[in-house]
């Protein structure tokens, strides 16, 4: 029987890392976003969101940080999700470029605006 | 065209379990990337202060963004965690690629078992309070 032959290698290893970012990020999620649901949902509620309650909350250095974690974690998470599927559906190679263009857009300046709040944010 | 060839074949191909959950996995990643583009927008806002904040709340506070919450981003989040587990344990051990049927069913008992009890929770408080 003839061996089938080998898989060319790729020249980079991007995508190996992105799966594995996506399975390392997942695990630290499942505990970070898990608590968050549980939290601002089951115990919290909606309605008692505000701007005291989220203020009170970044009082402290530790909640910064871990949602500075969700932040980083959950949206570079979603944005190789989104280029995945991108990747998958969008088959004309111009419009690949484009959509892909504007992800990358969006992801940043998104980050950029939910780090600056966490960091430049002063309890009144 | 192309679009519903593809659901066409989406639908018709018999892929059991492993294709529900992928297609899933798909619809529901998705959903999540618009919300979090929404959130962190909204967190945003808090640096505007407590008058700006506060008055975009009632966005949140209404009755069809909640019933959205119960019934659209909180299964679809959860679902999408627990099937990532999933996959992350058939990735990490591959001898459990031949249980995956049986972690498929593991995963759909443990969703509703945290579904079911926190849905009652979320909407006996969008009746019962305030």
């Amino acid at each position: 029987m003839q061996a089938s032959p080998a898989r060319p290698r790729p020249a980079s290893n991007l995508e190996l890392y992105s799966w594995f970012y996506m399975r390392i990020s997942a695990i630290i999620m499942i505990l970070l976003v898990g608590f968050h649901l549980f939290y601002m949902h089951i115990i919290l509620g909606v309605n008692a969101i505000d701007f005291d309650i989220i203020s009170g909350r970044w009082e402290s250095p530790f909640w910064r940080l871990y949602d500075l974690f969700m932040l980083l974690f959950a949206w570079l998470h979603c944005a190789n999700g989104v280029r995945l599927v991108l990747d998958d559906y969008v088959h004309h190679q111009g419009w690949r470029v484009i959509a892909k263009s504007m992800l990358y857009i969006v992801v940043f300046i998104l980050i950029v605006l939910g780090a600056y709040v966490i960091f430049t944010f002063k309890p009144a | 065209m192309a679009a519903i060839a593809h659901l066409f074949r989406a639908v018709t191909y018999r892929g059991h379990e492993g294709q529900i959950a992928w297609m899933l996995h798909r619809i529901t990643g998705i959903g999540v990337f618009f919300f979090l583009a929404l959130h962190i927008a909204d967190i945003f806002l808090m640096a505007f202060g407590p008058d700006v904040f506060n008055s975009l709340l009632f966005f949140y506070h209404k009755f069809l963004f909640k019933l959205a919450i119960v019934f659209g981003l909180y299964p679809g989040a959860l679902y999408h965690g627990l099937n990532g587990i999933r996959v992350v344990i058939i990735d990490f051990w591959p001898g459990m690629s031949r249980k995956q049927a049986l972690l498929w069913r593991i995963q759909i008992g443990l969703f509703a078992v945290a579904y079911i009890p926190s849905a009652i929770v979320m909407i006996s408080a969008m009746f019962f309070s305030h």
